[in-house]
Protein backbone atom coordinates (compact mmCIF):
# COMPACT_ATOMS: atom_id res chain seq x y z
CA UNK A 1 0.00 0.00 0.00
CA UNK A 2 1.61 3.26 -1.12
CA UNK A 3 1.19 6.70 0.39
CA UNK A 4 -1.70 7.74 -1.90
CA UNK A 5 -3.78 4.69 -1.12
CA UNK A 6 -3.15 5.06 2.59
CA UNK A 7 -4.27 8.70 2.47
CA UNK A 8 -7.31 7.74 0.42
CA UNK A 9 -8.29 5.14 3.01
CA UNK A 10 -8.01 7.67 5.84
CA UNK A 11 -10.06 10.23 3.85
CA UNK A 12 -12.78 7.69 3.09
CA UNK A 13 -13.00 6.90 6.80
CA UNK A 14 -13.44 10.66 7.41
CA UNK A 15 -16.21 10.73 4.76
CA UNK A 16 -17.92 7.82 6.51
CA UNK A 17 -17.73 9.56 9.90
CA UNK A 18 -19.19 12.80 8.51
CA UNK A 19 -21.98 10.87 6.73
CA UNK A 20 -22.79 9.15 10.00
CA UNK A 21 -23.02 12.59 11.64
CA UNK A 22 -25.39 13.76 8.87
CA UNK A 23 -27.67 10.77 9.32
CA UNK A 24 -27.88 11.34 13.08
CA UNK A 25 -28.55 15.08 12.83
CA UNK A 26 -32.21 16.09 12.79
CA UNK A 27 -31.98 19.89 13.00
CA UNK A 28 -32.03 21.61 9.61
CA UNK A 29 -29.53 24.37 10.28
CA UNK A 30 -27.01 21.95 11.79
CA UNK A 31 -27.40 19.81 8.69
CA UNK A 32 -26.08 22.72 6.61
CA UNK A 33 -22.96 22.89 8.78
CA UNK A 34 -22.33 19.15 8.56
CA UNK A 35 -22.86 19.18 4.79
CA UNK A 36 -20.20 21.90 4.56
CA UNK A 37 -17.88 19.62 6.53
CA UNK A 38 -18.59 16.79 4.07
CA UNK A 39 -17.76 19.09 1.14
CA UNK A 40 -14.42 19.93 2.71
CA UNK A 41 -13.57 16.26 3.19
CA UNK A 42 -14.54 15.70 -0.46
CA UNK A 43 -12.01 18.32 -1.52
CA UNK A 44 -9.35 16.40 0.41
CA UNK A 45 -9.84 13.46 -2.00
CA UNK A 46 -8.97 15.81 -4.88
CA UNK A 47 -6.02 17.30 -2.97
CA UNK A 48 -4.57 13.83 -2.31
CA UNK A 49 -3.63 13.44 -5.99
CA UNK A 50 -1.13 16.29 -5.45
CA UNK A 51 -0.29 17.22 -9.04
CA UNK A 52 -0.62 20.55 -10.86
CA UNK A 53 -3.83 19.35 -12.49
CA UNK A 54 -5.31 18.39 -9.12
CA UNK A 55 -4.46 21.85 -7.84
CA UNK A 56 -6.40 23.30 -10.77
CA UNK A 57 -9.37 21.07 -9.89
CA UNK A 58 -9.58 22.14 -6.25
CA UNK A 59 -10.67 25.68 -7.14
CA UNK A 60 -13.77 24.75 -9.22
CA UNK A 61 -14.63 22.15 -6.58
CA UNK A 62 -14.46 24.79 -3.89
CA UNK A 63 -16.53 27.25 -5.96
CA UNK A 64 -19.24 24.65 -6.59
CA UNK A 65 -19.30 23.77 -2.90
CA UNK A 66 -19.57 27.41 -1.85
CA UNK A 67 -22.34 28.19 -4.34
CA UNK A 68 -24.33 25.17 -3.17
CA UNK A 69 -23.84 26.25 0.43
CA UNK A 70 -25.06 29.79 -0.38
CA UNK A 71 -28.04 28.37 -2.22
CA UNK A 72 -28.98 26.07 0.67
CA UNK A 73 -28.78 28.88 3.21
CA UNK A 74 -30.92 31.16 1.01
CA UNK A 75 -33.41 28.34 0.68
CA UNK A 76 -33.40 27.85 4.46
CA UNK A 77 -34.11 31.56 5.01
CA UNK A 78 -37.03 31.44 2.52
CA UNK A 79 -38.32 28.17 3.95
CA UNK A 80 -38.41 29.35 7.55
CA UNK A 81 -39.59 32.89 6.60
CA UNK A 82 -36.71 34.37 8.56
CA UNK A 83 -36.51 38.18 8.51
CA UNK A 84 -33.41 39.60 6.85
CA UNK A 85 -31.13 41.26 9.40
CA UNK A 86 -30.93 45.05 9.26
CA UNK A 87 -27.28 46.09 9.18
CA UNK A 88 -26.27 49.62 10.05
CA UNK A 89 -23.58 51.00 7.74
CA UNK A 90 -20.21 51.11 9.41
CA UNK A 91 -19.14 54.64 10.22
CA UNK A 92 -15.39 54.37 10.21
CA UNK A 93 -12.83 56.87 9.12
CA UNK A 94 -11.06 54.33 6.86
CA UNK A 95 -13.92 54.21 4.33
CA UNK A 96 -13.79 58.01 4.04
CA UNK A 97 -10.04 58.29 3.70
CA UNK A 98 -8.98 55.07 1.96
CA UNK A 99 -10.15 55.60 -1.67
CA UNK A 100 -8.11 58.73 -2.49
CA UNK A 101 -5.01 57.31 -0.79
CA UNK A 102 -5.22 53.92 -2.55
CA UNK A 103 -5.98 55.62 -5.89
CA UNK A 104 -3.00 57.99 -5.57
CA UNK A 105 -0.64 55.16 -4.63
CA UNK A 106 -1.86 53.08 -7.57
CA UNK A 107 -1.50 55.95 -10.08
CA UNK A 108 2.04 56.76 -8.92
CA UNK A 109 3.01 53.08 -8.97
CA UNK A 110 1.50 52.79 -12.48
CA UNK A 111 3.54 55.74 -13.77
CA UNK A 112 6.72 54.19 -12.35
CA UNK A 113 5.94 50.82 -13.94
CA UNK A 114 4.98 52.37 -17.34
CA UNK A 115 3.94 50.37 -20.37
CA UNK A 116 0.96 48.02 -20.52
CA UNK A 117 1.15 46.93 -16.89
CA UNK A 118 1.63 50.49 -15.67
CA UNK A 119 -1.37 51.69 -17.66
CA UNK A 120 -3.41 48.91 -16.17
CA UNK A 121 -2.40 49.76 -12.62
CA UNK A 122 -2.92 53.51 -13.09
CA UNK A 123 -6.28 53.01 -14.80
CA UNK A 124 -7.28 50.70 -12.02
CA UNK A 125 -6.46 53.35 -9.45
CA UNK A 126 -8.42 56.03 -11.32
CA UNK A 127 -11.49 53.92 -11.92
CA UNK A 128 -11.40 52.74 -8.33
CA UNK A 129 -11.36 56.35 -7.18
CA UNK A 130 -14.16 57.52 -9.48
CA UNK A 131 -16.37 54.57 -8.71
CA UNK A 132 -15.90 54.81 -4.98
CA UNK A 133 -16.25 58.61 -4.81
CA UNK A 134 -18.91 58.86 -7.53
CA UNK A 135 -22.38 60.26 -7.09
CA UNK A 136 -24.25 57.01 -7.25
CA UNK A 137 -23.56 53.32 -7.01
CA UNK A 138 -24.43 51.60 -10.24
CA UNK A 139 -24.19 47.93 -9.43
CA UNK A 140 -26.03 46.92 -12.60
CA UNK A 141 -23.42 48.64 -14.74
CA UNK A 142 -20.59 46.98 -12.82
CA UNK A 143 -22.20 43.55 -13.07
CA UNK A 144 -22.87 43.93 -16.81
CA UNK A 145 -19.31 45.10 -17.45
CA UNK A 146 -17.93 42.24 -15.38
CA UNK A 147 -20.06 39.71 -17.27
CA UNK A 148 -18.95 40.97 -20.70
CA UNK A 149 -15.31 41.01 -19.54
CA UNK A 150 -15.65 37.41 -18.43
CA UNK A 151 -17.12 36.39 -21.80
CA UNK A 152 -14.34 38.16 -23.71
CA UNK A 153 -11.74 36.49 -21.51
CA UNK A 154 -13.16 33.05 -22.31
CA UNK A 155 -13.29 34.02 -26.00
CA UNK A 156 -9.57 34.80 -25.81
CA UNK A 157 -8.93 31.30 -24.44
CA UNK A 158 -10.93 29.72 -27.24
CA UNK A 159 -8.91 31.64 -29.83
CA UNK A 160 -5.74 30.27 -28.20
CA UNK A 161 -7.06 26.73 -28.50
CA UNK A 162 -8.64 26.82 -31.95
CA UNK A 163 -6.57 29.33 -33.98
CA UNK A 164 -3.16 29.53 -32.24
CA UNK A 165 -1.84 31.73 -35.11
CA UNK A 166 -3.95 34.64 -33.83
CA UNK A 167 -2.22 34.56 -30.44
CA UNK A 168 -1.69 38.33 -30.35
CA UNK A 169 -5.43 38.99 -30.67
CA UNK A 170 -6.10 36.39 -27.97
CA UNK A 171 -3.55 37.95 -25.59
CA UNK A 172 -4.97 41.43 -26.15
CA UNK A 173 -8.57 40.26 -25.69
CA UNK A 174 -7.89 38.34 -22.50
CA UNK A 175 -5.52 41.01 -21.19
CA UNK A 176 -8.06 43.80 -21.68
CA UNK A 177 -10.89 41.70 -20.33
CA UNK A 178 -9.01 40.66 -17.21
CA UNK A 179 -8.16 44.33 -16.59
CA UNK A 180 -11.87 45.21 -16.78
CA UNK A 181 -12.81 42.27 -14.60
CA UNK A 182 -10.28 43.09 -11.90
CA UNK A 183 -11.20 46.77 -12.07
CA UNK A 184 -14.87 46.10 -11.49
CA UNK A 185 -14.01 43.75 -8.65
CA UNK A 186 -11.81 46.46 -7.12
CA UNK A 187 -14.52 49.07 -7.64
CA UNK A 188 -16.91 47.00 -5.54
CA UNK A 189 -14.69 47.73 -2.55
CA UNK A 190 -15.50 51.40 -3.02
CA UNK A 191 -19.24 50.74 -2.80
CA UNK A 192 -19.30 49.27 0.66
CA UNK A 193 -21.10 52.22 2.23
CA UNK A 194 -24.46 50.84 1.11
CA UNK A 195 -25.41 53.83 -1.00
CA UNK A 196 -25.17 56.33 1.85
CA UNK A 197 -23.30 59.63 1.63
CA UNK A 198 -21.29 58.53 -1.38
CA UNK B 1 -15.57 4.79 -32.57
CA UNK B 2 -13.56 3.21 -29.71
CA UNK B 3 -14.51 -0.31 -30.93
CA UNK B 4 -17.03 -0.49 -28.13
CA UNK B 5 -20.65 -1.57 -28.62
CA UNK B 6 -22.15 1.54 -26.98
CA UNK B 7 -20.69 4.42 -28.96
CA UNK B 8 -21.87 4.21 -32.55
CA UNK B 9 -20.33 6.29 -35.31
CA UNK B 10 -17.86 9.10 -34.74
CA UNK B 11 -19.43 12.38 -35.83
CA UNK B 12 -17.24 15.26 -34.64
CA UNK B 13 -13.95 15.63 -32.80
CA UNK B 14 -12.65 18.88 -31.31
CA UNK B 15 -9.21 18.78 -29.70
CA UNK B 16 -8.20 20.98 -26.77
CA UNK B 17 -4.77 19.60 -25.97
CA UNK B 18 -5.22 16.13 -24.48
CA UNK B 19 -8.87 16.83 -23.69
CA UNK B 20 -10.84 15.85 -26.75
CA UNK B 21 -14.49 16.83 -27.02
CA UNK B 22 -16.24 14.35 -29.26
CA UNK B 23 -19.68 13.54 -30.54
CA UNK B 24 -20.56 9.94 -31.12
CA UNK B 25 -23.96 8.89 -32.41
CA UNK B 26 -24.95 8.24 -28.77
CA UNK B 27 -23.91 11.60 -27.28
CA UNK B 28 -25.19 13.50 -30.32
CA UNK B 29 -28.62 11.98 -29.75
CA UNK B 30 -28.55 13.05 -26.10
CA UNK B 31 -27.37 16.53 -27.16
CA UNK B 32 -30.23 16.98 -29.64
CA UNK B 33 -32.74 15.77 -27.03
CA UNK B 34 -31.53 18.38 -24.52
CA UNK B 35 -31.45 21.10 -27.20
CA UNK B 36 -35.09 20.35 -28.09
CA UNK B 37 -36.16 20.84 -24.50
CA UNK B 38 -34.22 24.10 -24.22
CA UNK B 39 -36.17 25.41 -27.21
CA UNK B 40 -39.40 24.28 -25.53
CA UNK B 41 -38.40 26.13 -22.33
CA UNK B 42 -37.59 29.26 -24.37
CA UNK B 43 -40.86 29.41 -26.31
CA UNK B 44 -43.31 27.86 -23.82
CA UNK B 45 -45.73 30.04 -21.89
CA UNK B 46 -46.50 29.05 -18.29
CA UNK B 47 -49.25 26.52 -17.92
CA UNK B 48 -52.59 27.77 -16.60
CA UNK B 49 -54.04 25.27 -14.21
CA UNK B 50 -57.69 24.76 -13.49
CA UNK B 51 -59.15 24.51 -10.00
CA UNK B 52 -62.41 22.69 -9.42
CA UNK B 53 -64.52 23.90 -6.52
CA UNK B 54 -65.35 20.84 -4.46
CA UNK B 55 -68.97 19.71 -4.63
CA UNK B 56 -69.96 21.97 -7.53
CA UNK B 57 -69.43 22.13 -11.28
CA UNK B 58 -67.51 25.43 -11.09
CA UNK B 59 -64.06 25.50 -12.68
CA UNK B 60 -61.55 28.31 -12.31
CA UNK B 61 -58.59 28.96 -14.56
CA UNK B 62 -55.66 30.47 -12.69
CA UNK B 63 -54.13 33.62 -14.14
CA UNK B 64 -50.34 33.28 -14.08
CA UNK B 65 -48.20 36.27 -14.92
CA UNK B 66 -45.20 35.26 -17.06
CA UNK B 67 -43.13 37.95 -15.30
CA UNK B 68 -43.39 36.00 -12.03
CA UNK B 69 -41.87 32.93 -13.62
CA UNK B 70 -38.90 34.69 -15.23
CA UNK B 71 -36.48 33.28 -12.67
CA UNK B 72 -37.74 29.73 -13.09
CA UNK B 73 -37.52 30.07 -16.83
CA UNK B 74 -33.96 31.38 -16.67
CA UNK B 75 -32.99 28.50 -14.39
CA UNK B 76 -34.67 25.99 -16.71
CA UNK B 77 -32.67 27.30 -19.66
CA UNK B 78 -29.47 27.31 -17.59
CA UNK B 79 -30.20 23.74 -16.54
CA UNK B 80 -30.61 22.80 -20.21
CA UNK B 81 -27.29 24.41 -21.09
CA UNK B 82 -25.56 22.57 -18.23
CA UNK B 83 -27.07 19.34 -19.55
CA UNK B 84 -25.68 20.11 -23.02
CA UNK B 85 -22.27 20.55 -21.41
CA UNK B 86 -22.54 17.32 -19.42
CA UNK B 87 -23.50 15.17 -22.40
CA UNK B 88 -20.87 16.60 -24.76
CA UNK B 89 -17.88 16.93 -22.40
CA UNK B 90 -14.83 14.81 -23.13
CA UNK B 91 -13.31 15.26 -19.69
CA UNK B 92 -14.29 13.40 -16.53
CA UNK B 93 -13.93 16.42 -14.26
CA UNK B 94 -15.87 18.72 -16.62
CA UNK B 95 -18.63 16.14 -16.60
CA UNK B 96 -18.76 16.18 -12.80
CA UNK B 97 -18.75 19.99 -12.72
CA UNK B 98 -21.62 20.21 -15.21
CA UNK B 99 -23.52 17.60 -13.22
CA UNK B 100 -23.07 19.65 -10.04
CA UNK B 101 -24.30 22.70 -11.97
CA UNK B 102 -27.40 20.75 -13.00
CA UNK B 103 -28.05 20.10 -9.30
CA UNK B 104 -27.78 23.81 -8.48
CA UNK B 105 -30.07 24.91 -11.33
CA UNK B 106 -32.60 22.18 -10.44
CA UNK B 107 -32.95 23.71 -7.00
CA UNK B 108 -33.27 27.13 -8.66
CA UNK B 109 -36.21 25.89 -10.73
CA UNK B 110 -37.96 24.47 -7.68
CA UNK B 111 -37.16 27.34 -5.31
CA UNK B 112 -39.17 29.73 -7.50
CA UNK B 113 -42.34 28.20 -6.06
CA UNK B 114 -43.36 29.96 -2.86
CA UNK B 115 -44.80 27.02 -0.98
CA UNK B 116 -43.49 25.63 2.29
CA UNK B 117 -43.74 21.97 1.30
CA UNK B 118 -42.07 22.58 -2.03
CA UNK B 119 -39.27 24.56 -0.40
CA UNK B 120 -38.81 21.80 2.18
CA UNK B 121 -38.47 19.20 -0.56
CA UNK B 122 -36.00 21.46 -2.40
CA UNK B 123 -33.98 21.84 0.81
CA UNK B 124 -33.75 18.09 1.32
CA UNK B 125 -32.76 17.61 -2.31
CA UNK B 126 -30.12 20.31 -1.85
CA UNK B 127 -28.53 18.37 0.99
CA UNK B 128 -28.51 15.18 -1.08
CA UNK B 129 -27.05 17.04 -4.07
CA UNK B 130 -24.31 18.59 -1.92
CA UNK B 131 -23.25 15.27 -0.45
CA UNK B 132 -23.31 13.81 -3.97
CA UNK B 133 -20.62 16.26 -5.11
CA UNK B 134 -18.20 14.45 -2.77
CA UNK B 135 -18.70 11.24 -4.75
CA UNK B 136 -18.58 13.06 -8.09
CA UNK B 137 -15.32 14.90 -7.41
CA UNK B 138 -13.94 11.90 -5.51
CA UNK B 139 -14.62 9.60 -8.46
CA UNK B 140 -12.95 11.95 -10.93
CA UNK B 141 -10.00 12.55 -8.58
CA UNK B 142 -9.46 8.82 -8.02
CA UNK B 143 -9.46 8.28 -11.80
CA UNK B 144 -6.88 11.06 -12.11
CA UNK B 145 -4.79 9.60 -9.28
CA UNK B 146 -4.59 6.12 -10.80
CA UNK B 147 -4.49 6.92 -14.55
CA UNK B 148 -2.79 10.33 -14.64
CA UNK B 149 -5.33 11.80 -17.07
CA UNK B 150 -8.98 12.80 -17.10
CA UNK B 151 -9.50 12.64 -20.85
CA UNK B 152 -12.19 10.13 -21.79
CA UNK B 153 -10.64 9.99 -25.29
CA UNK B 154 -7.32 8.70 -23.88
CA UNK B 155 -8.88 6.36 -21.32
CA UNK B 156 -11.43 4.85 -23.72
CA UNK B 157 -11.35 1.10 -24.11
CA UNK B 158 -8.31 0.60 -21.85
CA UNK B 159 -10.18 -0.30 -18.66
CA UNK B 160 -7.66 1.56 -16.51
CA UNK B 161 -10.16 3.43 -14.32
CA UNK B 162 -10.63 1.50 -11.05
CA UNK B 163 -13.99 0.09 -10.11
CA UNK B 164 -14.18 2.30 -7.00
CA UNK B 165 -13.96 5.42 -9.13
CA UNK B 166 -16.77 4.20 -11.39
CA UNK B 167 -18.93 3.36 -8.38
CA UNK B 168 -18.30 6.85 -6.99
CA UNK B 169 -19.27 8.50 -10.29
CA UNK B 170 -22.54 6.54 -10.47
CA UNK B 171 -23.34 7.31 -6.81
CA UNK B 172 -22.70 11.00 -7.43
CA UNK B 173 -24.96 11.10 -10.48
CA UNK B 174 -27.62 9.23 -8.51
CA UNK B 175 -27.52 11.96 -5.88
CA UNK B 176 -27.71 14.80 -8.39
CA UNK B 177 -30.30 13.05 -10.52
CA UNK B 178 -32.54 12.42 -7.51
CA UNK B 179 -34.60 15.57 -8.19
CA UNK B 180 -37.62 13.92 -9.91
CA UNK B 181 -38.29 11.89 -6.76
CA UNK B 182 -38.53 15.06 -4.69
CA UNK B 183 -40.75 16.60 -7.36
CA UNK B 184 -43.13 13.69 -7.08
CA UNK B 185 -42.99 13.96 -3.29
CA UNK B 186 -43.89 17.66 -3.22
CA UNK B 187 -46.27 17.46 -6.21
CA UNK B 188 -44.47 20.34 -7.88
CA UNK B 189 -45.95 19.35 -11.23
CA UNK B 190 -49.22 20.81 -9.88
CA UNK B 191 -47.62 24.08 -8.77
CA UNK B 192 -47.41 27.08 -11.13
CA UNK B 193 -44.62 26.95 -13.68
CA UNK B 194 -45.23 23.39 -14.78
CA UNK B 195 -43.51 23.51 -18.21
CA UNK B 196 -40.19 24.52 -16.68
CA UNK B 197 -40.24 21.63 -14.23
CA UNK B 198 -39.91 19.32 -17.26
CA UNK B 199 -36.28 20.33 -17.56
CA UNK B 200 -35.50 18.65 -14.22
CA UNK B 201 -36.71 15.29 -15.53
CA UNK B 202 -34.90 15.74 -18.83
CA UNK B 203 -31.57 16.66 -17.22
CA UNK B 204 -31.82 13.81 -14.72
CA UNK B 205 -32.51 11.28 -17.48
CA UNK B 206 -29.70 12.56 -19.68
CA UNK B 207 -26.98 12.58 -17.00
CA UNK B 208 -27.89 9.00 -16.09
CA UNK B 209 -27.59 7.96 -19.74
CA UNK B 210 -24.30 9.80 -20.09
CA UNK B 211 -22.70 8.35 -16.94
CA UNK B 212 -23.61 4.86 -18.14
CA UNK B 213 -21.80 5.62 -21.41
CA UNK B 214 -18.78 6.94 -19.51
CA UNK B 215 -18.38 4.00 -17.16
CA UNK B 216 -18.77 1.52 -20.02
CA UNK B 217 -16.18 3.43 -22.09
CA UNK B 218 -13.36 4.18 -19.64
Amino acid sequence: MDFYQFGLLITLICVLISFFALFREKDDIHKILIVDLIETVGLVIVCLVATDLAEALVLPGLVVGLSELLMLTELYIRKENLPLPVVKPIKIEVMRMAPPIIATVLVIYGIILSGFTGGAVAGLGLVFFFLSKGYEERFVLLETLSGYAWAIWILGFFIFMIIPQAWLLAVMLSGGAILLKVTTKMALIGTMREGQDV
Amino acid sequence: MFNLPIEGEQLLVLEFGDIVNYFSLYTATLFLFAATFIIIAVIAKPERQTDIVFGTDTVFTKEIDPEKLRFQRFMAIACGLATLGAVSSGDLFNFTLFTALIGITNIGIVAGVNNRYVLNAAYNYGIVAMTATVFLFGGAAMALGTCGTLSIWELAGKGLVPLGSKVFLVLGVMGEGMAPFYIAKAEITRAPGAPYVLMIHVSSLLIFLRVIEIILTV
